[in-house]
């Protein structure tokens, strides 16, 4: 007979969960606080109460036009990231002896501060291509998320079962179906979470798109980083606390659509 | 078509990227590491180990980012395997939890922080009101903060990299170990941890590489008595516009992380690959 | 000829070559209230007067400066504002066109300090901050009247410096240092007397919205920092004060400067021409209290009494030599974090 898991150790596990959610969450519930208050500077416990940040945030067309840009950006840097970095995870995970340097190498833009990047691209891209546009960031962005999207995937492929290719190939399976019914199945979960840090680097990310924007090109870091010096009011506090709200409501939806935990657990 | 060269297939897309898209702008920038005004010079190097002051920020961003990731690891594995064992609906709201601080502006979610750790905030005036500590006290501008402030948003990249690794592991093993009368906790060590090895890797890697090069948090937390080397860098790009020496920080820090993390894929690969 | 002149002479010819080949320039600008003050003062008008469009990018200068030396193959302001002395650094570098008074015809009316870097190629300022005081005026016990009493220990816990990556905090350092004795050859009493203040319970903050939050939050009672700042913690509702130190209030200057290397310098020029204007420095003043350097300029009563105004009056600011900070602003820099280094 299985031993139950001991009591204690049940409450130990929910007393873990809720100060961990305590952890995670002030400083968030703080930033909601922030975006009600009625006083025009950032001070929390908010004075008084109202929604006129609110107002201002969605009434700004340039907290709109750049949540916009850095939505569409964020949506194609997870396309790109994936397909790439999830290739490369499967080459990587098939290769031999030489796997090790290659995979080091795929992992070195997590490890250079993103400003020297930022310059160096910015100093070739006006070189060869002149202005900056919006491929230049969707590059940009794409090369810093293909590493996250590689370790998550090799992570779970390390944990596959090769015999299950092995029995595809000898039952006459052709390299395209073996991949697509086999291999893809098994780097799932690995690439679903690879996705999701795609999406959340490209869309939180603030210095590359700093120095590579021009008059047609901000992202919404970017824009919420330019009204700090001469406008720091709630405004930046009401955009985070919609933003909490967006990804809440997104999650739901994705779950009830596709089932996310189901497909997080392959 | 060899295996070998389909293996190649998958790699080429993402190299040909990373070398035309990454290393050819880098190597723009980093060669300003050993240029000097007539020709090649180690002097920038020279100056980074001149007196103990840039080394200690070295290391000081080495041991901040290895307690980030032991914290990351500590917290992010019980808590990525209570995930993986409750329902899907406590998982999902689990999940939302954990990845929320990724979706507020960094500095907006560092206010958060001020607020809690500043002189006048939560904490201190808590300490406060018990005498226990004077006007001066915050927690505001110590690596305490910054440590605090990076695990909120690196636990994320920890959880969900063993979250995909622990879902898959088949309970029955568990069972199988239970029954052959291992305790919770044994299981735990002895067959959960040990598979759940490569999604534990990958997180720190991924937890020990964002905090050893991001600076935003640590800037805004650790404050400006309390530098971390991505931060002297960027100091060094937009204030001083030396970036020759900027360059040479890069290539130390670059090559600092890069000897530790080696050894660190190669046990990786050893074990698992 | 020398480069820079080559320069002008080419980036001219171009300019009659093909007149305004494109009716739209970009410039930065820095964002928030400041941005709105910009559009409302000389963006609207100058569309107004010449039908062209202006494209800003909300840039502080630290950023656009690093943006314009990265980009220097093809760059993409046409006019480039700086708060921070990075004109100096620009000019030097052959990133920035010279301005002449033929381009730019309020370069006459304009007081002779704020033109004086305009022969080494530099743009003209077009408005100062003054760098003072800034004073919680509801909690400090008791209001300091000179720089000297920042080093008084009853306010030592209240205090907010500024890191010296920061303009105005370089500039907060070089008056420190001056009271206590340096010079610029010597900045080690001004290191000193930081030392002194942080271990007697000072903060130091390196951006402008820190020390807000030190204001609003941490009970902060003093900010050496600039007189637009602290009218936009007044804006906001704090109950702050600008306050001039009687040893004198040092000037920080900022400047429009024409960028190298763009086609359409005619219309740039009248930018530039038209942020010197009389009307647009009176607007910006009014809207964020800088001083105006035209000496043209009429303000109202009400706003002239707020800012360093008039001829007499605005001669009587100090500034630190921007060519002795430049040359030394690294090594001032490392020390000054050394110094403060825990």
């Amino acid at each position: 007979m299985v031993r139950a898991v001991p009591g204690w150790l049940r409450v130990g596990a929910w007393v873990f969960v809720a100060l961990a959610a305590v952890f995670m969450l002030a400083p968030l519930v703080v930033v909601m606080g922030v975006s009600v208050s009625a006083s025009q500077f950032i001070a929390f416990p908010p004075n008084g109460f109202s929604f006129r940040w609110y107002e201002r945030a969605l009434g700004s067309p340039a907290y709109l036009n750049a949540f916009w840009l850095s939505l569409n950006l964020a949506v194609l840097v997870t396309i790109s990231a994936s397909l790439l970095g999830g290739a490369a995870a499967i080459g990587l995970s098939r290769g031999g002896r030489s796997g090790g340097a290659v995979e080091t190498f795929f992992l070195s833009p997590l490890v250079l501060p993103s400003i020297i990047f930022a310059i160096g691209l910015l100093m070739l891209w006006s070189a060869v291509f002149g202005p900056t546009s919006f491929q230049a960031l969707w590059l940009a962005h794409t090369v810093i998320a293909i590493p996250y999207v590689i370790r998550t995937t090799l992570a779970v492929l390390a944990e596959r079962d090769p015999f299950l290719e092995e029995a595809a190939r000898t039952m006459g399976a052709t390299r395209l179906k073996r991949l697509w019914f086999v291999t893809l199945p098994q780097c799932r979960p690995g690439l679903l979470a690879g996705a999701f840090f795609a999406f959340n680097i490209s869309f939180d990310e603030a210095v590359l798109s700093l120095f590579l924007r021009n008059p047609n090109l901000t992202t919404l870091p970017v824009q919420i980083y330019g009204q700090l010096e001469f406008s720091p009011d709630p405004t930046v506090a009401a955009v985070s606390t919609l933003m909490i709200l967006i990804t809440i409501a997104l999650m739901l939806i994705l779950e009830r659509m596709l089932g996310l935990t189901r497909f997080a657990s392959g | 078509m060899t295996d070998r060269r389909e293996t190649w297939l998958f790699l080429l897309p993402g190299l040909a990227l990373l070398v035309l898209g990454f290393v050819l702008p880098i190597t723009r920038m980093l060669v300003l590491s050993v240029q000097g005004p007539d020709g090649f010079t180690t002097d920038q190097f020279a100056r980074f180990f001149q007196d103990g002051f840039y080394p200690s920020i070295l290391w000081r961003t080495v041991y901040l980012s290895a307690i980030i990731t032991a914290v990351c690891a500590v917290i992010g594995f019980p808590l990525s395997y209570i995930m993986a064992r409750s329902g899907p609906r406590v998982r999902l709201w689990l999940v939302i939890m954990v990845i929320l601080p990724l979706m507020t502006s960094v500095v907006v979610r560092t206010f958060g922080w001020m607020v809690l750790l500043g002189r006048n905030g939560l904490i201190a005036s808590t300490l406060r009101d018990f005498d226990l500590v004077g006007r001066s006290f915050q927690l505001m501008h110590t690596e305490t903060a910054i440590l605090l402030g990076m695990v909120q948003v690196l636990l994320p990249f920890m959880v969900l990299s063993l979250l995909g690794v622990i879902v898959r592991l088949d309970p029955r093993l568990e069972e199988a170990a239970r029954t052959m009368g291992c305790s919770f906790l044994q299981t735990m060590r002895m067959v959960v941890l040990p598979l759940a090895a490569p999604g534990l890797l990958a997180g720190s890697i991924l937890v020990f590489t964002l905090s050893a090069s991001s600076f935003v948090t640590p800037a805004l937390l650790g404050g400006p008595r309390i530098e971390v080397l991505a931060g002297s860098i960027y100091k060094n790009v937009t204030q001083t516009l030396d970036w020759n020496f900027a360059a040479a920080q890069a290539v130390i820090l670059f090559a600092g992380i890069a000897l530790l993390l080696v050894p660190y894929l190669r046990l990786g690969r050893r074990a698992h690959g | 000829m020398t480069a820079t002149a080559r320069l002008a002479l080419t980036a001219t010819l171009c300019a009659f070559a093909a007149p305004a080949l494109a009716q739209e320039i970009t410039i930065n600008s820095f964002g928030g209230a400041y941005e709105e003050a910009h559009r409302k003062c000389v963006i609207d008008p100058f569309t107004a007067e010449t039908g062209a469009k202006v494209n800003i990018v909300t840039a502080y200068s630290a950023d656009a400066f690093a943006q314009l030396r990265a980009q220097k193959d093809a760059p993409q302001y046409d006019v480039i504002h700086f708060s921070g002395g990075q004109e100096i650094v620009g000019a030097s570098e052959g990133l920035l066109l010279p301005v002449t008074e033929e381009m730019v015809p309020s370069l006459a009316d304009l007081y002779d300090f704020a033109k004086a870097g305009v022969a080494n190629g530099e743009g003209p300022a077009y408005q100062i901050a003054a760098v003072g005081l800034v004073v919680a005026a509801d909690k400090v016990p008791s209001e300091p009247t000179k720089w000297a009493d920042l080093m008084k220990p009853e306010y030592a816990e209240h205090l907010v410096l500024t890191n010296i990556t920061n303009g105005y905090g370089m500039i907060g350092l070089l008056m420190l240092n001056q009271i206590a004795g340096g010079s610029g050859d010597d900045i080690q009493p001004g290191l000193d007397a930081v030392s002194q203040l942080l271990d007697a319970g000072a903060v130091v903050v390196s951006t402008s919205p820190e020390i807000q939050a030190e204001f609003a939050q941490n009970d902060a009672w003093i900010a050496p920092y600039a007189s637009d700042y602290a009218f936009t913690l007044k804006k906001a509702g704090l109950d702050v004060k600008f306050i001039q130190g009687e040893e004198g209030t040092p000037a920080s200057f900022i400047t429009a400067n024409l960028v190298a290397g763009r086609d359409n310098v005619e219309l740039a020029s009248k930018f530039i021409d038209k942020s010197l204007s009389p009307d647009a420095q009176a607007c910006f003043s009014e809207a964020l209290r800088y001083t105006p350097t035209n000496s043209k300029t009429v303000l109202t009563d009400e706003v002239a009494a707020d800012v360093v105004y008039g001829a007499d009056a605005a001669k009587g600011l100090m500034r630190f030599d921007p060519r002795v900070i430049e040359a030394n602003r690294s090594a001032w820099t490392e020390a000054f974090a050394k110094t403060i280094a825990r």
